[in-house]
């Protein structure tokens, strides 16, 4: 793969994770919970705006990244920001790392790997 | 209610990869890259990245409904396996050679999305259990 390649992976990666904290972020946030105020108080959360950007940066860069590799193996190795996710997660919301998770990421890993120098 | 989820679930799978079918025929029909306006008119001239994006859409609303009744661990996983279905369609559509690591690394994904899934089971499971409590 080439270096454009890779730096379009991890930009896809990046963009995607940062998309979906600000949304986690932009959902726990609203106090008022009832109806109306539910999305007045949303749409004026910053968060949901990062969302928003991050998802149209992503939404470039998904299609930039396909115009180089094959639907086949971009799909497969764009499915490493469960990965990344997963581990913000923890992070940030205190979620938490299971035996099954644990073992679900290894192996996640490896196959991006496989496909990834293939 | 079974057919419910067997329906949404399908519609699901359908949704998603019809998506990223367009997003990579909107990818071919732009050609070449370049971060250029001329290649963001190219993108955005191209029906099918409408079909894309509508395609999105409807994938995100057909989840919402799902997340509402179906179960976490398989809706997990139904949520991530649109890779298989994809694949699927790169070799039919696009005349795409799967080589054998790529198979192979393609069901390390599918395990590891597996674990997750049964994880994510669990995890639900144990919270409802302190719930009732």
């Amino acid at each position: 793969m080439s270096s454009l390649v890779i730096i379009l992976w991890i930009l896809n990666v990046l963009f995607d994770t940062i998309g979906q904290i600000a949304f986690k972020y932009a959902a726990i946030n609203p106090r008022n919970r009832d109806g109306w105020h539910y999305w007045s108080d949303l749409f004026r959360n910053y968060w949901l705006w990062i969302g928003i950007v991050s998802y149209i940066a992503e939404f470039l860069l998904w299609l930039a990244f396909l115009t180089l590799v094959p639907l086949s193996q971009g799909i497969l190795i764009g499915s490493f920001n469960i990965i990344t996710i997963m581990i913000m997660g923890r992070l940030l919301f205190k979620e938490l790392l299971t035996k099954y998770r644990i073992i679900g990421m290894l192996f996640i890993t490896a196959g991006v790997i496989c496909v990834g120098v293939s | 209610m079974r057919k419910f989820y067997l329906i949404g679930f399908a519609l699901l799978l359908l949704f998603d990869t019809i998506g990223q079918t367009s997003f990579k025929l909107t990818a071919k029909h732009a050609e070449p890259l370049a971060a250029s306006l001329d290649w963001l008119i190219r993108v955005f001239t191209s029906p099918l990245v409408y079909v894309a994006i509508s395609a999105y859409i409807c994938t995100f609303f057909t989840w919402m409904i799902l997340l509402k009744k179906a179960p976490v661990g398989p809706a997990f996983a139904a949520s991530h396996l649109e890779i298989v279905t994809v694949m699927f369609v790169s070799i039919w559509v696009f005349n795409e050679h799967i080589t054998l690591i790529r198979f192979i690394g393609a069901a390390l994904i599918i395990i590891g999305i597996i674990f997750l899934a049964i994880a994510e089971k669990n995890i639900h499971q144990q919270q409802t259990k302190i719930e009732s409590k």
